[in-house]
């Protein structure tokens, strides 16, 4: 799983920097709008140590923000998986909500909060909260009822179990969730970063766009490809095993 | 009387016809009683009228002398993360468990009890779940094709040990199997087909137990008459 990811991003970036350089070469661009590979393996080698740390810092942020929303998703949806008041009441929120760009309620967070950890973490967390939340709010407010029903009429049913039951039958579908939200929780953070940040790789971004270096700009794009892969990787194996215990399969 | 159905009548919203009309029995006395009819004429939704799953129908159920009634079927599943002697013992109070394992034994699943609930047939599956039913404490047990795919001989090994060993307890046992209904049924509700007036008729099984002789007369006489009706 994890090779084959890494393997998969490789083939995409590489068929990236593949096609610049065939606009490059093919439109006669100067080595100040498109680095050629060399220029590329230079900027690389120089900055390599920064943007890493740049890059792990983003991750840093874009994990913990990932948490706090799958275990906000998950309360929520718990709440409102009921049809009574209060959970069509949740259903309707979360569904309005979201359709409103949370990137756009980010720089008055930046007002508010400053440009530090905590503003990038709530960046990242709302963006990758809503889509989760609206898998867990599906999957909780739909009930198992061939095996639900045993348990209702003989008057066994606790909410406990009822949450059990469903998470049990949609374990697949909420690995595929969580492993996604990745993605939006790291796009999340560097466009945190990238609008008013002090750090991360979304903060060095805007530095080099403000130097027009592309080379720098595609490296930062291959470390936080790569560091994608490999998360999500480990969020699909921790998956993975998960169902594994819990399945027996 | 324990279970009073009077006229009782119900149409699913939306469809054009009722699913049927004026339907009215008695069960007066524990044991095996049966609904038989083709697909679609209404045993199910009978059956869960009882329960009190379905609303809006017309007429009158009593189930006055009954405290707590429960309805099981075939497509049940028990949750997969443990197996399934795991979920009977969580599921059934501690007294009952004596009579857990000499059910396991008489349904013949002693061989996979510690198994997951998937990997187990169909007629395995079925006959696990019957034993978490059997085991509650309820007054009527509705079984809607509960021993579906289990082979003929174990049938009727179950049958006859689940009617020794509940001999108080009232049963409703839906089976599309003429000469099953017939042979181990008291009351069979027989639904009839095409609009025929009555919908339903009330035939008297053969309601043999265990040790005793079948009649072949008798058998032929009530699966001859329940074949008239439907």
């Amino acid at each position: 799983m994890l090779y084959r990811r890494i393997f998969q991003f490789f083939i995409i970036y590489f068929l990236f920097i593949g096609g610049l350089m065939l606009l490059k070469y093919s439109l006669g661009l100067s080595d100040y709008v498109i680095p050629a590979p060399s220029g590329m393996f230079h900027i690389l080698t120089a900055e390599y140590h920064r943007y890493s740390l740049a890059t792990l810092n983003t991750m840093t942020v874009a994990v913990i923000g990932q948490i706090l929303s799958v275990i906000m998703a998950f309360i929520i949806g718990i709440l409102g998986r009921q049809s009574t008041w209060f959970g069509s009441f949740i259903k309707v929120a979360a569904f309005n909500i979201q359709a409103y760009p949370i990137v756009a309620l980010a720089p008055i967070l930046f007002i508010l909060l400053g440009d530090g950890f905590l503003t990038r973490l709530l960046i990242a967390a709302m963006i990758c909260y809503f889509p989760v939340l609206l898998s867990v709010l599906g999957i909780m407010s739909k009930p198992v009822d061939d095996i639900e029903h045993f348990y209702r009429v003989t008057g066994r049913m606790r909410w406990q179990l009822e949450v059990k039951i469903r998470t049990f039958e949609n374990l697949t579908q909420l690995t595929t969730v969580i492993a996604g939200s990745a993605t939006l929780a790291m796009a999340g953070t560097i466009v945190g970063e990238f609008i008013a940040a002090n750090a991360g790789i979304g903060y060095s971004i805007r530095i080099a766009l403000y130097q027009s270096d592309m080379g720098k700009i595609l490296i930062a794009l291959f470390l936080i490809g790569i560091t994608i892969a490999i998360y999500q990787a480990f969020l699909e194996l921790l998956g993975a095993a998960v169902k594994r215990a819990w399945t027996g399969k | 009387m324990p279970l009073i159905c009077d006229n009782i009548a119900f149409t699913y919203s939306g469809a054009e016809r009722p699913l049927f009309t004026d339907v009215s029995f008695q069960l007066t006395t524990p044991g095996f009683h049966s609904f038989f009819g083709p697909s679609g004429v209404g045993k199910t939704s009978l059956a869960k009228i009882i329960t009190g799953d379905i609303a809006g129908y017309s007429g009158r159920v009593s189930t006055a002398g009954l405290k707590t009634l429960l309805y099981s079927h075939n497509k049940e599943r028990l949750p997969g993360w443990s197996g399934v002697d795991r979920h009977l013992t969580r599921v059934i109070s501690p007294p009952m468990h004596a009579q857990k394992d000499e059910l396991v034994e008489i349904f013949g699943l002693s061989d996979c009890i510690t198994s997951r609930f998937d990997q187990l047939s169909m007629g395995q599956q079925n006959r696990v779940n019957l034993i978490r039913y059997l085991l509650q404490d309820c007054d009527l047990l509705i079984m809607d094709e509960s021993l579906a795919n289990v082979d003929e001989l174990t049938r009727e090994r179950i049958i006859l040990a689940v009617k020794d060993m509940f001999p108080d307890r009232y049963f409703l046992y839906i089976s599309h199997n003429v000469i099953e209904v017939s042979k181990f049924c008291d009351s069979i509700l027989v639904f009839c087909n095409n609009g025929r007036i009555p919908q339903t008729v009330m035939i008297q099984g053969c309601n043999i137990r265990r040790g005793e002789d079948l009649s072949p007369t008798a058998l032929d006489a009530a699966m001859l008459e329940i074949m008239n009706a439907v």
